[in-house]
C-alpha cells in the first residue's frame, strides 16, 4: 500500500509537471519554422522573406504543429525505457525463474504498449499537420511500427500458451527481442537518412528546452506511477485468490 | 508568437485541430486509464477485505 501511495504522489507531481510544460509550450516556447509559404503580397512579417518566385513571395512558415513535439517525444522516450524495463525483468525471470519477474515484465510491457499507442496517435497527427500525409514508411516510423507489432505479438503469444512456466519463458525471451528494436528505432534517424526530425542534433533554444524537460520528467513519473499502480492491482488480485482458496478449504 | 500579420496566423491555425487532438487524446487516455486502474484497485481492496472477514468469521 505504501508503494501505491508513492505512485499516486508521483502521478500528481507528473501531472503538475506536464501541465506546466503544456502552458510553457504555448506561452513562452519559441515558434519553430518549417519550410516556406508563398504569399501574393508583401507583408510586415515577423518571419523573414526568403525568396521570390513566379507564384509570389516566399516567407518562412511558422510551424505550429511542432507544439505536438513537447508531449510526443517524452511519451515516445518513456515507451522505450519502459519496454527496456520489461526486457530487464524478462532476463531476471530467465535467470531466477521467479514468477514475480514474469508479472513485472508483463505489466511493464502493458505500460509500454499504452505509451507506444499514444506515441503513434500523437505522431500520426503531427505527420499529417507537418508533412500533409497520415503515414510515411520512413525509417523511424517503420521501426517504431515494427516495435509496436512485436509488443502486440507478445500478448498474443502469452494468450496462446496454457502452460504457465512455458508461457513465462517464451514471453521473457520475446520481451528481450522486442526491446532490441528500441535502440534501433531511437538511433536510426542518426544513422541513415530520414525525414523524421532529430531533436538533439540541431540544438534547442532555452525557451523550448524547459517545457521539453518538464514534460519528459513528468511523463517518466506518470509512467512509473502507472506501472506501480498496475503492479499493486496484480498483487491485490493474487491476495484475493489466496483468500478465496483459504475460504474454500 | 510575434508575427503580426493575418496571413501567417491563418496558416498557423490550420495546424491547430491536429495539435488540439494530439493533446486531447493524450490527456483523455491518461486520465481514463488511471481512473480505471484506481477504480479496479478500490474494488479489489473491498473484495479482499470481505473475503478475509469471511475467513476470520469461519475460523472464529
Amino acid at each position: 500500500m505504501r508503494q501505491l501511495k508513492i505512485a499516486v504522489v508521483m502521478l500528481l507531481i507528473g501531472g503538475l509537471l506536464t501541465t506546466a510544460a503544456f502552458f510553457l509550450a504555448f506561452y513562452t516556447a519559441e515558434v519553430q519554422r518549417f519550410g516556406t509559404v508563398t504569399l501574393s503580397e508583401e507583408i510586415d512579417s515577423a518571419y523573414p522573406l526568403v525568396g521570390v518566385s513566379n507564384e509570389g513571395l516566399q516567407y518562412e512558415r511558422p510551424w505550429f504543429s511542432q507544439k505536438i513535439f513537447y508531449f510526443h517525444v517524452p511519451v515516445a522516450e518513456a515507451s522505450f525505457l519502459v519496454l527496456i524495463l520489461s526486457a530487464f525483468f524478462g532476463v531476471r525471470f530467465l535467470t531466477t525463474r521467479r514468477k514475480e519477474y514474469d508479472t513485472k515484465s508483463r505489466i511493464a510491457m502493458e505500460t509500454a504498449l499504452t505509451f507506444v499507442a499514444l506515441t503513434m496517435i500523437t505522431g500520426v497527427l503531427w505527420t499529417k499537420a507537418s508533412w500533409g500525409v497520415w503515414w510515411d514508411w520512413e525509417p523511424r516510423l517503420t521501426t517504431y511500427f515494427i516495435m509496436m507489432l512485436l509488443m502486440v505479438a507478445y500478448f498474443v503469444l502469452r494468450n496462446s500458451i496454457e502452460d504457465e512456466e512455458r508461457r513465462a519463458v517464451y514471453a521473457a525471451a520475446f520481451a528481450v527481442i522486442a526491446a532490441i528494436d528500441a535502440p534501433i528505432s531511437f538511433f536510426i534517424t542518426r544513422l541513415i537518412p530520414s525525414q523524421h526530425p532529430v531533436v538533439f542534433k540541431s540544438g534547442f533554444a532555452t525557451s523550448n528546452l524547459l517545457p521539453f524537460i518538464l514534460a519528459q520528467v513528468g511523463m517518466l513519473m506518470i509512467g512509473y506511477a502507472i506501472y506501480v499502480m498496475r503492479m499493486s492491482e496484480e498483487r491485490m488480485r493474487e491476495r484475493l485468490e489466496v483468500a478465496k482458496e483459504a475460504l474454500e478449504d | 508568437m510575434e508575427a503580426t500579420n493575418k496571413e501567417l496566423y491563418d496558416l498557423v491555425l490550420k495546424d491547430a485541430p491536429y495539435v488540439i487532438a494530439a493533446y486531447g487524446v493524450l490527456w483523455v487516455a491518461f486520465v481514463g486509464y488511471v481512473s480505471l486502474v484506481l477504480r479496479r484497485i478500490m474494488r479489489l481492496e473491498k473484495d479482499v477485505q470481505a473475503v478475509q472477514e469471511a475467513v476470520e468469521r469461519r475460523e472464529g
